[in-house]
């Protein structure tokens, strides 16, 4: 049993209405809602247990790992380098109603081997955490030039 | 014409979209994740909008319903390449009726970290009124 919000009539389902029987409209659009609704919490991370979304790529020099993370203050995002292992930690203390709300949401991410542990820099816009990760010289193309006598 | 309507209600959608102010194409879309608060004055709308930046957020107020739109500031430079993805490309898209229950001249809006938080007044119609008795 869930609760069923009343929808006031609006541009779009009074012509629909004056049409037809109705019950079909409002069928239509009660699972419009149902999946609104289902739905809602998948896109921004919220139902993921404190998980996040995050993206990976790489160029030629780095490696670069992107994570939303919307609304979060610098100093409680975390990043460490661990074994191989790029953790991604992030706490936010929000004043709820009854006493503040600790949340925290935290990622490990397995490293491609050619990347190096020093020289990593992290930066923090618009809620997107951007880590690059430098790659080992080796690992970088290398052109040598040979001369033809 | 109305006879198809009334068999396929979808079809009577098309209207909605072509009208008012929806002329740019925004591409797919996702719904953000947001949140709503009631105080005795206004309700505080909380909006997660990663990544979008002051200039590329429009929020529209109309008499009836609050549109929001986030598009991505962020695009992937030609020379990165994908290893690995969990998030969208599509902008943010939300719409929310109210039916007049908002002061739309009032509304306040902040972003921030890619938070927005928007304090919408309540329209002085359905705020709660103590009636004296003479």
């Amino acid at each position: 049993m869930s609760y069923i919000r009343y929808n006031y009539p609006t541009r779009r389902s009074l012509p629909v209405a004056a049409f037809g029987r109705g019950a079909w409209n409002g069928l239509e659009s009660e699972i419009d809602r149902l999946f609104n609704a289902a739905l809602a919490g998948v896109e921004a991370g919220t139902n993921t247990g404190g998980r996040f979304p995050v993206d990976a790529y790489q160029d030629t020099h780095n490696v670069y790992v992107r994570a939303e993370l919307p609304g979060f203050k610098r100093d409680a995002i975390k990043v460490e380098v661990v074994d191989g292992y790029l953790t991604l930690e992030a706490t936010r203390e929000s004043e709820a109603e009854k006493g503040s709300h600790h949340a925290k949401f935290n990622r490990s991410i397995s490293l491609p081997e050619d990347v190096q542990t020093d020289g990593i820099t992290a930066a923090y816009v618009d809620g997107v955490l951007t880590v690059t990760l430098p790659k080992k010289e080796e690992a970088k193309p290398r052109k040598i030039s040979v001369a033809v006598s | 014409m109305n006879l198809i309507h009334s068999l396929i209600p979808a079809f009577n959608r098309a209207p909605v979209v072509s009208s008012g102010h929806r002329e740019e194409d925004l591409g797919p879309t996702v719904q953000p994740h947001y949140e709503i608060k009631e105080a005795d004055e206004a309700f505080g709308l909380t909006v997660t909008l990663p990544g979008v930046t002051k200039e590329n957020l429009e929020i529209t107020a109309e008499a009836d319903s609050l549109r929001i739109v986030g598009k991505r500031a962020w695009s992937r430079p030609k020379d990165w390449s994908v290893i690995y993805r969990e998030t969208t490309d599509a902008n943010f898209l939300l719409e929310l009726d109210h039916d007049n229950a908002i002061d739309t001249d009032k509304v306040h809006a902040e972003l921030r970290d890619g938070v927005l938080r928007l304090s919408l007044p309540k329209a002085e119609a359905i705020k709660p009124r103590r009636i004296e008795v003479a």
